[in-house]
Formats: structure tokens, sequence, C-alpha cells
């Protein structure tokens, strides 16, 4: 069963994204550049979140932006928003970085949910759009569901890992993760308004 | 463990190259992993907007962007031949070359060892990693030039590469490298073909390490000369004998 989730209007700046991107393919240093200037702080933000070290999250950046101008990691529109895919890239790299620089991220504390600080998170309107209501739709979780989306997804831990730093049966972690997942989607779904639950 | 109990772990990267390959296979014949997987992929997607704006340090763009600029510059010397005599013309003078990064070493080594194979056989097959060495590639000076790059892609496949015909004085080079390739079995290859009109030339043969990647340098003079070509193009062959495609077209991009 999966939730169906409306994408929300106000949304689409995909497009441009879209223009952006194909330009670069063709060699336009100026859209590489546009697409760095609108996600920079976004990526280097979560990359922070991910990592909580300044040093790794500019690497990041480096490499996610080589992979994007060597076309080594490469965008399809039919398959979701460019934000989506790049955010994506960006974790990925970032857990690679992580695991290559055998550096044992601390597991002692949890990533905070942040608190809302009233942070400008500038120009970038899907972030303005979604950061307040992500952020209290994870904290409308429970201790463990929010433990459990942490160690897995900014933490990028195994099942095995979680099953141990959780206490849960190794079977058990899918399970509780989705459910923990769902709750969270449903929570920003009744904060944006439009949901359809198939 | 179990095939389908293997979809969070492989959502985190956190599978070896071998179970990677495993799992993905299952995912072929298993609906309800690829359901899981999207929904999983569905259900994490807002998670980076609860990110707390963090200000990014002074001078990064120009540092990041500047690396990406200067890596892209590499790649394409690296592309065209390693002789030293080659200069796009809007880069301006010579830079001094830079010691590279980890990252782009696969991709260089094995493409300098093909290009240095292509001068003496024609074709050169990259398989595990690029590790193979050639012992003294000939040394000749030229200058080269790209006469065409471009990008291939498939419908079926998430496989893609990048193909280039440079001119090297009155020869012509095909090189061509790929990513994102299925494992092939048996006696398998990966064929590239030329194409003018409808007729299909081979323009070299390669395997897909177990990364994925391969590369080939194909001399074009074996090839009639004054042909326009029109197209390139990738197949999977049953082996490295077909003389026309036989199997699927994988990858291909007008010229």
């Amino acid at each position: 069963m999966m939730a169906v989730v409306k994408e929300k209007k106000g949304c689409v700046m995909s497009n441009r994204d879209l223009e952006y991107y194909q330009k670069m393919m063709n060699g336009d240093k100026q859209s590489l550049e546009a697409i760095y200037d609108k996600y920079e702080k976004l990526l280097y933000s979560f990359v922070i979140k991910l990592s909580s070290d300044h040093s790794l999250a500019e690497e990041v950046l480096q490499e996610v932006f080589i992979k994007l101008w060597t076309q080594k990691a490469q965008y399809d529109e039919t398959k979701g928003k460019f934000s989506s895919w790049i955010v994506t890239i960006t974790r990925y790299t970032a857990i690679d970085l992580i695991r290559a620089r055998k550096e044992s991220v601390s597991l002692e504390e949890e990533t905070d949910v942040p608190e809302e600080k009233g942070d400008s998170v500038e120009d970038l309107v899907e972030w303005k759009e979604k950061s307040t209501d992500v952020r209290r739709a994870l904290s409308q979780l429970s201790d463990e569901q929010r433990r459990i989306v942490d160690l897995f997804y900014f933490k990028g831990c195994s099942q095995s890992k979680i099953a141990e730093e959780c206490n849960l049966p190794l079977g058990t972690v899918k399970g509780r993760l989705r459910l923990a997942l769902k709750h969270l989607k449903k929570h920003l779904s009744i904060q944006e308004g439009g949901i359809s639950d198939a | 463990m179990r095939e389908c109990e293997k979809v969070l772990d492989y959502f985190n990267n956190e599978l070896s190259n071998t179970e990677r390959e495993k799992f993905e296979k299952h995912l072929e014949s298993c609906d309800e992993c690829r359901e899981e997987l999207e929904e999983l992929r569905m259900l994490t997607d807002d998670l980076p907007f609860s990110s707390d704006p963090v200000e990014p340090p002074e001078g990064m763009k120009d540092r990041v962007l500047g690396a990406v600029f200067e890596e892209d510059k590499e790649v394409s010397e690296d592309q065209v031949v390693p002789l030293n005599e080659h200069r796009s013309k809007e880069e301006g003078p010579a830079h001094a070359p830079k010691p590279r990064g980890n990252r782009q070493r696969w991709m260089m080594s094995g493409l300098a060892a093909a290009l240095a194979v292509s001068l003496i056989g024609n074709v050169y097959i990259l398989s595990n990693g690029g590790e193979e060495s050639v012992s003294e590639p000939p040394i000749s000076e030229s200058t080269d030039e790209v006469n065409s790059r471009v990008l291939l892609q498939g419908e079926a496949t998430t496989a893609s590469a990048t193909a280039a015909i440079i001119r090297q004085n009155e020869s012509q080079l095909l090189t061509l490298q790929a990513e994102q390739l299925d494992q092939l079995e048996g006696d398998q290859v990966y064929q590239v073909w030329l194409l003018a009109g409808d007729q299909p030339y081979r323009a070299g043969t390669f395997v897909a390490n177990s990364n994925g990647e391969g590369a080939v340098a194909f001399s074009m003079d074996q090839l009639p000369a004054d042909i326009d070509w029109e197209a390139v193009a990738v197949s999977k062959e049953p082996d490295a004998e077909s003389q026309t495609p036989q199997g699927e077209v994988i990858l291909s991009s007008t010229l």
C-alpha cells in the first residue's frame, strides 16, 4: 500500500531547473552556476545535518557538482523533481565520503529535530514552504520513531545498526521505520491540506 | 538474510558489490521490494527540507566551481589523448597539471591505457577497475582535436556513455567510455558501432568491470575513409564476433 500525496502547487520550480540542467548538459557554465546558487545553502545545510562537519560539507558539494558537470550522475525528469534528485545525490555522496573517511559518526547524540529558530531559509521557495511543515511533522513522531528515522535517513545506518541502537529485533526494523515514515507523511499531508491515501 | 530483507541496506548503500548485484537481480522479479524502495524514496523526499539553514563559508562558491571546471578540463584533456599538445581553444594557455583526486583515477588510468593500446592494436578491454597497466605506451608528438563529442543514452537502461571522435594528424580515433553497465554473462561483450546510412561498422569491443564501467578506443583508420558518420551505438552481443548487431542496441546517439 502506498500513500499517494498530491504534489503541492507552488512547488513547480522544476521547469526552470530542467532548463538550467539541459543547458548545463550542453556545457553552459552559467547554468551550472545558476543551479549552484539556487541549491548551495540547502545542500550545505543538509550535509551539516548529516555529518555536523563543515569541511566535509564543502567537499561533498564539490563532489556533487563535479558529478553533475561531468555527467557522472544524470537527472531523469520522468523520475521526479530535480530538487529531490539533487538532494538524493548529495545524501549518497555524503554517506560515501563519511564512510571513506572512516569517521564513525557519533551515534550518542541524536540529530536534534531543529527548533524553529526563525533563521531564514533564504530564497529557495521549496525549502521555505516545507521547512516548518517537515519539522512540525517530525516533532509529532514518538521519540523512538524520530530516532529510527534519524538513524536510517540522516545517519545512513544499516538495518543491524539500527536494531542495535534501538534495541529492536532485526526483523522489526523495517516495519517500524515504514510506520514512522508513513506517520510523518500523514502529518505533512494534513498540514499541506491535500491527501489521498490509497 | 532473505533478499527481501535487504531493502533498507540497499537504500542506504550498505551492500557489498556482490550483494548489490544479487539484490538488483532480485528486484527485477520482486514487485514488493520495488514498491518498498519507491515508497522509501517518496516518504523520505521531504526530509532534507528539515535542515537548519547554515551559512556556507566565505568563498566556497569560487572554490567549488573552480574545482568543478578544473576537473572538467583535466578530464577532457585526458579524454583527448595523453599527449601533451592538446589545448582546447577556449581554455587559454596551458596550466600546470595538478595532482588528481582519487575520484577520477579509474577513469584516467582506464582511458590512458585504452588509448595507448589503441595505437598498437585497435581494441582494448577495460576490466577490474582499470588496474591493467600497459608498459611503455608509444610516444608520439601530435596535436589532437575533438571533432565531435556526444552522450549516448538508451531507453531501457540507466547506463550511459560518452563518445568522442578525435582527429590526430591524418588519423581519427573513436573513444567511448560507459558506466552503469549491466554485467555480462558468458562470452557476451559490448560492441560499439558506427553507423552510416543503414550500414553498421564495428568500432570496438569491450566488457564491463565489476563497477559497471567500460571503455574503448578505436582507430578509425581501418574503416572506409570519407564516410559521413551519422550515429554511434553500443549493443550487447553474444560474443565478440558479430559482424552486424545481433543483440539489442542499448545506447545510441546521433553524431
